[in-house]
């Protein structure tokens, strides 16, 4: 595992930033991955003296800005999952690559939740099962990240 | 002196291992707060909208660098388009141009034999509303919402309250503007009502959107009201916002349901919002004269003149409809 520096980290989100503003249409909106949420996940399990609830908080803020929704929705859901993340993480490095997977899905869960819970809230419409669709192809992405840029956990000896 | 090291020794904490700042729930009651304060913001407040233009206007580059893949798959696509296709899709649009110039020769004349005829009752000069072309650029990132965002922003001199149409029908309202794009919200969406008038009968009413479902819902009108199955709405244009006569949605259902006094009228939308790229956003000259002039006097020439996107009859007299106070 090299060590993950600053820049890095910036411009993977910054590509995950472009991700998410990729005009999807049809079918790929409904399965578009969480990008920039699976990516700072990633980072605050890895590099958490790097990436933190903050920077978790700042990526949220930016989809709100990006989608349009309420200020802070997102935010505050970023900011929670990364916080459900930080506070395992020293457990987390130890898990291997599926007990992470699974440990992933509950937090994206949760953070698709929570989402919905403030959307809800906000007066907006039930979007419907087919809104829990990016949980697991934000998996699978999580997947390519590892590939990317190695197992976030220790390597067993 | 021994008293001393005793003191010095007593209140030690132990160390913390590893030097991580602060702890991850006094961040997250932090960051949550700062959530909590800025949703209240601006879900009541109207602070946050300047910054979120400028935001959108910084995110303008990294916008284009995400548009480029698709941008380039269309070109290409376009490129291998059959010669015969095209020249096919030509022809179709020489017929259709011969077509619509006859109707639009009838149309002049109807328009100024109606200019004439308000100058007579001393009625409003017709209004023609200017239009801007904009292309959608996508349909929103966030699925909850019924919103298509548009290439035309305030550089191009769009204002939130715009109508937008396309060549079917109205579209939607331009909701919120950014330097250079702008975001409509559709007239499916739960938050958008749009007034309206039956084409068979001028009946009016307000429509208003169903959100996930993409029909229109005309509610409140009585059991008895005079509405059928493929019945065409039109807007009333007694808003100031949509032109009178532009096509909104076909009725497709009418159920009368014996435990409510309500009959529940279900219309689909005329607008092609999924097929087309093309919107037009449409400006009323003088909204605010529009407005005042409109109720006071509907019933000797409140109702501006057809525009040249529609064939609407000239207007005639018609009775004020308990409707319409709503």
């Amino acid at each position: 595992m090299r060590p993950a520096n600053l820049t890095t980290v910036l411009l993977t989100l910054i590509v995950a930033l472009t991700f998410q503003l990729y005009p999807w249409s049809g079918q790929g909106v409904i399965l578009r991955p969480d990008f920039l949420l699976v990516i700072t996940l990633y980072w605050v399990v890895r590099a958490p003296h790097l990436c933190n609830v903050g920077v978790a908080w700042f990526a949220g803020l930016i989809v709100d800005l990006s989608t349009g929704s309420l200020l802070g929705q997102h935010a505050l859901a970023f900011a929670f999952t990364a916080f459900l993340a930080l506070l395992y993480q020293r457990r987390l490095v130890l898990f291997n690559r599926w007990q992470l997977s699974v440990y992933l899905f509950a937090l994206l869960f949760v953070e698709r939740t929570l989402v919905l819970i403030l959307k809800l809230f906000a007066d907006n419409e039930n979007p419907g099962l087919s809104y829990f669709w990016p949980v697991l192809t934000s998996i699978i992405l999580w997947q390519f990240m590892v590939l990317m840029f190695g197992a976030p956990t220790r390597p067993r000896h | 002196m021994l008293k001393g090291v005793h003191q010095k020794l007593e209140p030690q904490e132990s160390p913390a291992f590893f030097v991580r700042g602060p702890s991850p729930f006094s961040r997250i009651m932090f960051f949550c707060a700062l959530s909590i304060v800025l949703m209240a913001v601006d879900s009541r407040l109207d602070y946050l909208s300047q910054f979120r233009q400028t935001f959108i206007a910084a995110l303008h580059p990294l916008e284009m660098v995400a548009n480029a893949p698709s941008e380039w798959g269309l070109n290409i696509r376009q490129y291998f388009t059959a010669h015969s296709r095209l020249l096919i899709e030509n022809q179709a649009l020489k017929q259709q141009a011969v077509e619509h110039n006859v109707m639009l020769q009838r149309l002049a004349t109807i328009e100024l034999e109606n200019a004439h005829l308000k100058t007579l009752l001393k009625g409003n000069a017709p209004m023609i509303p200017k239009a801007i072309l904009g292309e959608i650029l996508h349909m929103g990132r966030d699925p909850f919402s019924n919103v298509v965002v548009i290439n035309r922003g305030s550089q191009h001199t769009v204002e939130a309250g715009q109508a937008v149409v396309d060549a079917q029908g109205v579209v939607g309202q331009v909701t919120r503007v950014f330097p250079f794009s702008a975001e409509v919200t559709l007239i499916t969406d739960k938050n958008l009502s749009i007034p309206i008038q039956v084409e068979r009968n001028q009946l009016r009413a307000i429509a208003f959107g169903e959100g996930k479902s993409n029909t229109i819902d005309l509610p409140f009108l009585p059991t008895s009201v005079d509405i059928k199955v493929g019945d065409k709405l039109v807007t009333s244009g007694i808003d100031g916002v949509y032109p009178a006569g532009l096509a909104v949605a076909k009725v497709t259902e009418v159920r009368q349901s014996p435990d409510s006094p309500f009959a529940k009228i279900i219309s689909t939308p005329i607008a092609g919002v999924n097929n087309h790229l093309q919107l037009l956003i449409l400006s009323m000259p003088t909204p605010a004269e529009h407005i005042e002039a409109a109720p006071a006097s509907v019933g000797d020439a409140a109702a501006p003149p057809a525009t040249a996107t529609t064939s609407i009859p000239p207007a005639k007299p018609r009775k004020e409809k308990p409707h319409a106070s709503r």
